[in-house]
């Protein structure tokens, strides 16, 4: 009799604390970006999604506090300070401007930054080193650092005739800044050389992209948010010059010749397990950089026809998503 | 709330420097200076790189403002001396900044999140002001400027520079070279511009080669948007109106930032909502104007 009532008090006790963990505040999570941009709407979506399908359901678990900050500066940090004031639980910030604003504004505090779409967070001082996060205090996030060499060698791989590859690329980016130098330095070992063409605005991009005509074999376009919004006149300028355009961002096969990437959907479910895992307790400051793995080719063998290309076979064992005769066609 | 406002009047008299530097060529000089959208970065560029290598946050500030005043300087001397127009000058020499800004920066971001800004010192000296300390400093930085811009304007050479901006013909008639005081003009508003930059990127814990972008608009924007609200000649309450004019545009952005979803806006709809905020400011005191003109004619 006992055992019973003890048992049934139990019971009770355990309902009363779960119907209170069930009324508390749902979690408050932040996730801004710099602009609204097709990549970066994917990534917002992809970490929303992650945390659905974990069992964060919107509204009800969690509520987001969605912010684009229009591509201005004084707005970024505005929005940080708007989440501080909110008390938001964990921020999550998509692209530079946004994550710098944000790990400053929550510089010492407990809140959680986890960072997105940012290619070398070291290069930029956002955290100190890639592999030790021991002093990266409440930051941490995913890396989207392409692997230009494995880009530059597929253009090798695709013809041999190819020596001169240009970039076009906004020297005002940050990501871009750091990928085009990469490229710069790796070139040499592979055996090309790089000539660039810098536009500072995707209004630029289409002169800045006729200006290697002739003087290139090969376009290379790096995750760099202005000339992918432009990638029309990279792609005409390529036209134009009969050579291949090689875009690091998957979703941009149909204007390209081929690609090679992430795709940032991928990229935002990858950042939501990360929030997962600070959300159930792990620090921060002991997960080091996430860098995002697995980069699909993609050929675009209608564009290559137009210019007369035909890939060899090797090149088309590896891709997973070939563009033939108006359709998409996966392996 | 508080601290929605105290946010919203930290960046105000941030900017409001700029904004300031605006007023003095594009009202007192009558020189329409694009140069603003450069120089700007420029005092970040400046400051950022100086913390970054330790040295002191205050100086670095003093170093901006410096920076600023040789981009004024280069406007100044394309125009004056090379004859080309005030608006092309302006334009050119932000142009040629954009390359200039990136080199001092070495990378298009540089973040001073580990470094010792003037917002970490002053948070750390002044601790028994708690949370208020940074807007103390912000504030006592913003009044020294206004204070000294107005002091300046009462001058001789102060006078000359608002007489230049009346008229070049009179002034060159009382023996004083409009070209020169066009060259302090554009120096004094270009350092004021820089010295903003570099408070703002200390305030953001980082300095990016876009954050000029629109810095002539939100300039201008205050300028208009005070002098609409305070209306006056005198020196003193037009500097004011400048001040004024930049913390209600900062406020509308605050504002339309924090109660925009309430009213069903989405993210992206953050300019409209400014924009409608600052139409709103603007229109209601020139209502109540026309009222009490009504009453009054009774």
């Amino acid at each position: 009799m006992k055992r019973g009532l003890s048992a049934l008090l139990v019971v009770g006790l355990v309902c009363c604390g779960m119907g209170l963990g069930l009324s508390a505040a749902p979690l408050k999570i932040g996730i801004c970006k710099i602009v609204a941009h097709e990549a970066l709407d994917a990534v917002e979506q992809g970490v929303i999604d992650a945390l659905t399908a974990a069992g964060y359901e919107r509204d009800v678990d969690v509520e987001y506090l969605l912010a684009n900050a229009q591509g201005d500066f004084g707005t970024a940090v505005a929005i940080a300070q708007d989440y501080q004031t909110r008390g938001v639980d964990l921020v999550v910030a998509i692209a530079t401007p946004t994550a710098m604003a944000a790990v400053q504004v929550f510089r010492g505090t407990s809140t959680p930054v986890i960072y997105a779409a940012i290619t070398d967070p070291v290069f930029i001082g956002l955290v100190p080193s890639a592999t030790d996060p021991s002093t990266n205090q409440n930051i941490t996030g995913v890396s989207d650092m392409i692997d230009v060499a494995a880009n530059l060698q597929l253009l090798r791989d695709v013809s041999p005739e190819i020596t001169r590859v240009g970039i076009v690329y906004n020297p005002g980016e940050a990501n871009s800044a750091t990928l085009t130098a990469m490229a710069q330095a790796a070139a040499a070992s592979i055996g090309l050389t790089i000539l660039t063409a810098a536009a500072d605005s995707s209004a630029n991009v289409q002169m800045a992209a006729q200006s290697l005509v002739g003087r290139v074999d090969a376009f290379y376009v790096t995750t760099d948010n202005t000339v992918v919004s432009a990638l029309g006149a990279v792609l005409a300028a390529s036209e134009e010059a009969a050579v291949p355009l090689l875009v690091a961002d998957p979703s941009s096969l149909a204007h390209a010749t081929l690609v090679h990437g992430f795709d940032y959907y991928q990229h935002g479910l990858m950042v939501g397990a990360v929030v997962l895992r600070v959300l159930l307790g792990e620090r921060p400051d002991t997960i080091p950089v996430t860098y995002q793995s697995g980069a699909q080719i993609q050929l675009n063998l209608d564009q290559a026809a137009q210019i007369g290309l035909v890939f060899p076979a090797a090149v088309i064992e590896q891709a997973s998503v070939i563009f033939y005769g108006g359709q998409l066609w996966k392996r | 709330m508080a601290t929605l406002l105290m946010h919203a009047i930290e960046q105000g008299l941030a900017y409001g420097i700029a904004a300031l530097g605006v007023f003095l060529t594009y009202r007192i000089l009558q020189f329409p200076d694009l140069t603003v959208d450069g120089s700007f970065v420029t005092g970040a560029a400046i400051a950022s790189i100086l913390i970054l290598d330790g040295g002191d946050p205050f100086l670095a500030l003093a170093a901006a403002f410096l920076a600023g005043a040789t981009a004024g300087m280069v406007t100044g001397f394309l125009n004056t001396r090379l004859g080309i127009s005030s608006l092309l000058a302006g334009v050119l020499t932000m142009i040629m900044l954009y390359s200039i800004n990136l080199r001092i920066m070495g990378r298009p971001t540089l973040s001073m999140l580990r470094a010792s800004t003037a917002m970490q010192v002053v948070g750390g000296s002044w601790s028994p002001l708690g949370s208020l300390a940074i807007l103390a400093f912000i504030a006592l930085l913003t009044l020294a400027v206004k204070l000294g811009l107005d002091l300046f304007l009462k001058t001789e050479v102060g006078l000359a520079l608002r007489a230049t901006g009346d008229s070049e013909a009179m002034v060159s008639a009382h023996a004083v070279d409009p070209r020169a005081m066009k060259m302090l003009g554009l120096a004094l508003s270009n350092g004021l511009v820089a010295l903003s930059g570099a408070l703002v990127a200390q305030y953001g814990g980082f300095a990016d080669i876009g954050m000029g972008i629109g810095t002539i608009v939100t300039g201008l924007a205050a300028v208009i948007l005070g002098g609409s609200l305070i209306r006056s000649q005198r020196v003193g309450w037009m500097t004011a109106s400048v001040l004024v004019g930049s913390l209600v545009y900062r406020m509308a952005v605050v504002i339309a930032l924090r109660y925009g979803y309430a009213v069903g806006f989405q993210a992206s709809d953050l300019k409209l909502i400014t924009a409608l905020l600052v139409i709103l400011a603007l229109v209601i005191p020139a209502v109540r104007e026309r009222r009490l003109r009504k009453v009054s004619s009774c």
